[in-house]
């Protein structure tokens, strides 16, 4: 009992970490009605500024250098005191201004441009955030995992801790009590402040808050800085409470900090510290001392952590979910159109065998050895980004479900089909140390068995789903997402993997033909994959084409539009959803396998949530609400062929892969929701019809618009700014990417270009709207 | 004559509000049946309450002899209770045939097996979504979406998608209110035909005119309360309507009604 006690006490110092997180996220929901995913990663960035400061005297702007030149450069960083540390009150004076900075340019940037977009573009916007800081603080950062030490808070422990019989250290108990401390300070700032109280009446009705002289876009600036400056506290004095310093270290430590936050339904601070600390005790309780008990089952010592939180806030949106405050925004967006898949029959007829030609490698290199070299490996990662992407497409851009546990549902299917065809010494003649003992099923047999498993784990996963919406469900899916990565794909006892190794996945066979990504040279760039993958994907389209066109995806659309009215047609929403949960499993269950094969083995790594998240990202750029969409997710997807057609040119440059996609992705969210292929979609039909009847001036004009593009995409491709590589392997697939790219970039600024314009046509209507108002009058 | 859908001192309340208080309405097989009553009366409350939109307080309702408690608004609507909404609620990036057909169309637990193979096969209703867009004169309309309609057209949408799935009884929510006059008057003859289909109607309204001149019965509601029912004879010289309803110089009513009407535009 004593012992308990004392693992708990041990556990404030993160408590008190989890319960200033949540107040930030808790400032943040007030000021702009966002589950703000990034806060992490702003505590994160602001830990490694001080860091630097403290120890180097190095102080790094918030950016990267966008120029693509070397001459001409913006500067990322500047060294203030010749690479020794500077005096630590300045060091958090410079961090906190960082923090502020960073609290100010997420406000205008991205969520004042996004205060009217549905929630599915607020969570993009959040994760897009955080998929930049994240980016940047890798290529800023990453290259070293620092220590950082306590700051200002005594050193040294209580040996004996009120006689309990262990060691309780000073930072730990110091750290939650300032926790508690400004806890008690931003209480105060809602209750008593006039900022604070327009923030309340904001919340409940924005109306509110003008009547109190308050606009709500400067409420949420000030809510958003404040947010920020409890991350850059966080950040400034965790110090050796959260140990070593990685980059997604205090994000992969959201979902305590959510669970606090909701503890205190999203607006009560004070709760939200309690929930904080109590998470912290809890964690510390369970994970270390309940663990260590003889009753404790061993499968389930790793990962009892992190299902602490996941259980709380289950338990917390299951009892009071419907109570938990929507905020009453003036006017709320809907998700994009989802489109009605047309002439699915006659795309597949044209770019199954196309992708053959592609896969199989007629240009490749100039001739029928196959298209080995990494171009194989790309077109790979391309289709089977795609097959993820489709997931998410029925998911979230049919039935509206922001969902962000799709990536472990295809680990569940990899995991489950790994160990269903493992057989020992798989990796036949080689010596393996690791090999799993299985009972050596046929993969297509235990493939099948896998995606099952998906799809039971998705269906029982998607029953909270049916108590909550929104936000609310990205949430609990992302806690879902990392308690089951520890709890299952980390953990020894249930997957029989040692010392965090990878099942080996056999290659896949037909009828004796081996159809594996690993080719003759060892790598895994075999052009046989990927027409294993392209027939793989074709298949998926065309079942998430039917689905939509189907009497399903009318019902899905229904609920999607809205619950209400489609309940009053009959629709049994809750099975509408778990149907769709399932479906959606099942595809990113076949994705998942798939990964496998393309890798060649299953690891863990492969299905954690950030993966999953940035794969998101791509996706929502491509068109979350189109099969397009997704092909184009897959295309422009980390380690695709565009950015392929980057680290060709560029040899750094998959190291943007992360900013770029975040920028991007909040981009996106904010000027098109409705994602890139919708530009591509009318471009690829009009070629399509085109190529059957255009006569000679058809022809002529449309060289005329696209020509020069054209011409400029393929002479950029095949020189690019590299202009040695002009390899035969090159010329071919260089231009053709080249052409592609350039294209996407047309589209963004046509998009831009359209924004302008309607808002520009929006103001004349108003204006002359006025003007007849004062003329009537 | 058999009723179709009775309620029983149908209570409602939402906090201390009485919404509906002891609410008895009978809504005859056949008959096109009214219920006004000013705005705030608790008319909508009512519908939400036999659809299971909102959770009765005391009181229970009868649905072709069955009491409605404890089934979802799904299984209610399946069982030919179908409503429709002030407020539209169409399903707004679905063509106006897509509209039709989600309501009208049956689907079983292996549908999506179905659609995997063949999404688009007859479903069997066709139709009668025909039917219900021509009598609206909506044809026209059929594969544009709801997003893209005026006012009037798609509160003409919402009654026929309500029409679409042949219900037993169909409840109108205000589906007057926005339109003119001549608008509305069609709509009354419209009311009419579809009564002549086999579907009886229980039709909502402020518009005292529409639902004097085409109900056969009707209800006064004021403050959650039936003040009055009988013919439109009846109703219209009840002393109790004229105070509570009628009342008010014919001025303010049309000021009334204008301003509802106004409101609705907007939205
Ligand atoms: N969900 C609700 N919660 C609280 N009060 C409600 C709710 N819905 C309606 N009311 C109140 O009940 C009364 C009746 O409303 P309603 O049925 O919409 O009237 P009507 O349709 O006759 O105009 C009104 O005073 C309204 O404010
Ligand atoms: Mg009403």
């Amino acid at each position: 009992m004593k012992e308990a006690l004392l693992y708990s006490i041990m556990g404030l110092g993160a408590g008190g970490f989890f319960a200033l997180m949540a107040m930030g996220i808790v400032t943040a929901y007030k000021g702009s009605g966002v589950i703000n995913f990034s806060h992490g990663a702003i505590a994160m960035y602001v830990a490694f500024q001080f860091f630097y400061l403290r120890n180097e005297g190095i102080f790094h702007f918030p950016w990267f250098d966008i120029l693509p030149t070397k001459t001409l450069n913006l500067p990322v960083r500047m060294s203030l005191n010749n690479g020794v540390g500077i005096n630590v009150w300045f060091a958090m004076l410079l961090s906190m201004a960082t923090a502020l900075l960073l609290g100010a340019g997420i406000h205008y940037l991205v969520f004042k441009p996004l205060r009217n977009a549905a929630p599915l573009g607020k969570v993009i916007g959040a994760i897009g955030v955080m998929t930049y800081l994240l980016g940047l603080a890798s290529l800023q950062f990453g290259a070293i995992i620092p220590n950082p030490e306590a700051v200002l808070f005594p050193r040294g422990t209580f040996k004996n801790f009120l006689g309990l019989g262990g060691q309780v250290s000073h930072e730990s108990l110091a750290f939650a009590g300032l926790a508690i401390v400004i806890g008690a300070g931003v209480w105060w700032f809602y209750k008593s402040s006039r900022a604070g109280l327009a923030t309340r009446a904001a919340a409940g009705n924005e109306k509110g808050a003008v009547l109190l002289g308050y606009s709500p876009d400067r409420l949420a600036l000030y809510n958003w800085m404040l947010a920020a400056a409890l991350a850059g506290v966080v950040g400034i004095f965790s110090g050796t409470i959260t140990g070593s310093l990685g980059v997604g270290k205090f994000t992969g430590l959201i979902v305590p900090a959510l669970g606090a936050a909701l503890i205190g339904g999203m607006s009560s601070i004070p709760l939200a510290v309690a929930g904080g600390l109590i998470i912290g005790m809890l964690q510390n309780f369970t994970g270390t001392w309940m663990t260590s008990q003889s009753w404790f089952p061993t499968w389930g010592q790793s990962g009892i952590r992190e299902a602490v939180p996941l259980i709380i806030i289950v338990l917390v949106l299951f009892t009071r979910g419907k109570s938990l405050p929507v905020r009453g925004n003036i006017e709320e967006k809907r998700l994009p159109l989802a489109p009605y898949p047309k002439r699915v029959g006659i795309y597949v007829a044209v770019f199954v065998p196309l992708g053959f030609v592609f896969a199989a490698g007629l240009p490749g290199d100039w001739g029928w050895a196959g298209l080995t070299g990494p171009w194989g490996f790309h077109f790979s990662v391309t289709l089977v980004a795609a097959m993820f992407g489709l997931s998410m497409v029925l998911l979230s851009g049919y039935v509206g479900q922001i969902s962000l546990v799709q990536i472990t549902l295809s680990g569940i299917a990899a995991f489950v089909t790994a160990r269903l065809v493992s057989k020992g010494g798989n990796r036949s003649a080689e010596f393996d140390p690791f090999a799993v003992e299985g009972p050596g099923w046929p993969w297509p047999l235990a493939s099948i068995v896998g995606v099952a498993v998906a799809v039971i784990v998705g269906m029982l996963l998607a029953i909270p789903a049916l108590r909550i919406r929104g936000v609310q469900l990205a949430v609990v899916t992302i806690a879902a997402s990392i308690s089951i990565y520890t709890l299952y794909f980390e953990n020894s006892e249930l997957t029989a993997l040692q010392g965090g190794s990878a099942y080996i996945f056999p290659a896949p066979t037909f009828f004796g033909v081996n159809m594996g990504s690993t080719s003759s040279s060892g790598l895994t760039d075999s052009p046989r994959f990927a027409l294993f993958a392209l027939v793989v994907l074709a298949g998926l389209c065309v079942f998430v084409a039917n689905i939509r066109r189907g009497s399903s995806g009318r019902r899905f659309l229904a609920v999607r539009a809205n619950e209400r009215a489609a309940a009053s047609a009959g629709i049994d929403v809750p099975k509408t959803k778990i149907l769709a949960f399932g479906l959606a499993s099942a595809i990113a269950g076949v994705a998942g396998i798939m990964t496998a094969y393309q890798i060649g083995q299953t690891a863990a790594t492969s299905y954690e949530y950030g993966i999953g998240l940035s794969a998101l990202a791509f996706l929502y750029l491509g068109g979350i609400t189109s099969i397009n969409g997704a092909i184009l997710g897959g295309i422009i997807a980390g380690g695709g062929i565009v950015a392929y057609f980057g680290t060709w040119h560029s040899p750094g440059l998959f190291n943007y892969t992360a900013i770029m996609g975040g920028l991007g992705m909040i981009l996106t969210a904010i000027i098109h929701p409705a994602g890139q292929a919708s530009i591509f979609q009318p471009l690829v039909q009009h070629l399509g019809g085109w190529l059957m009847k255009a006569r000679g001036t058809a022809w002529l004009n449309s060289l005329k618009r696209y020509g020069p593009f054209i011409v400029l995409g393929a002479i950029w491709g095949v020189i690019g700014i590299n202009p040695w590589r002009t390899d035969d392997y090159s010329r071919f697939w260089m231009a053709l990417t080249g052409v592609f790219l350039v294209f996407f970039v047309r589209s963004i600024v046509v998009q831009i270009r359209a924004a302008r314009a309607v808002k520009a046509a929006q103001d004349a209507e108003l204006k002359k709207f006025l003007a007849e108002m004062e003329a009537a009058k | 004559m058999s009723a179709l859908l009775e309620t029983y001192d149908l209570t409602v309340s939402y906090g201390g509000l009485h919404a509906n208080s002891n609410v008895n309405i009978k809504v005859e097989k056949g008959k096109l049946t009214g219920l006004i009553g000013p705005n705030g009366a608790g008319k909508t409350t009512f519908i939400d309450a036999i659809t299971g939109f909102t959770n009765v307080s005391s009181g229970r309702a009868e649905f072709c002899g069955q009491d409605l408690v404890g089934s979802s608004p799904a299984e209610r609507s399946r069982s030919g209770l179908v409503r429709t909404f002030q407020s539209l609620e169409l399903f707004e990036d679905l063509t106006v045939w897509d509209n039709l057909i989600v309501m009208a169309e049956t689907t079983h637990w292996w549908s999506f097996l179905a659609d995997i193979i063949r999404p688009r096969r007859k479903v069997g209703v066709e139709d009668q979504a025909e039917w219900a867009l021509e009598l609206l004169g909506l044809t026209d309309l059929k594969d544009r979406l709801t997003l893209d309609l005026s006012h009037g057209q798609r509160k003409l949408v919402s009654v026929a998608r309500g029409l679409a799935a042949r219900p037993e009884l169909l409840l109108l929510d205000e589906p007057a209110a926005g339109l003119d006059t001549v608008e509305s008057q069609q709509l009354g003859s419209h009311l009419r035909e579809i009564l002549n289909r086999d579907i009886t109607l229980f039709l909502i309204d402020h518009d005292m005119g529409l639902v004097l001149s085409v109900c056969d019965y009707i209800y006064v509601l004021d403050f959650g309360k039936i003040i009055a029912e009988g013919t439109p004879e009846e109703v219209r010289k009840n002393p109790e309507v004229i105070k509570a309803y009628l009342g008010e110089t014919a001025g303010e009513i049309q000021a009334q009604e204008g301003a509802a009407a106004r409101q609705q535009g907007g939205i």
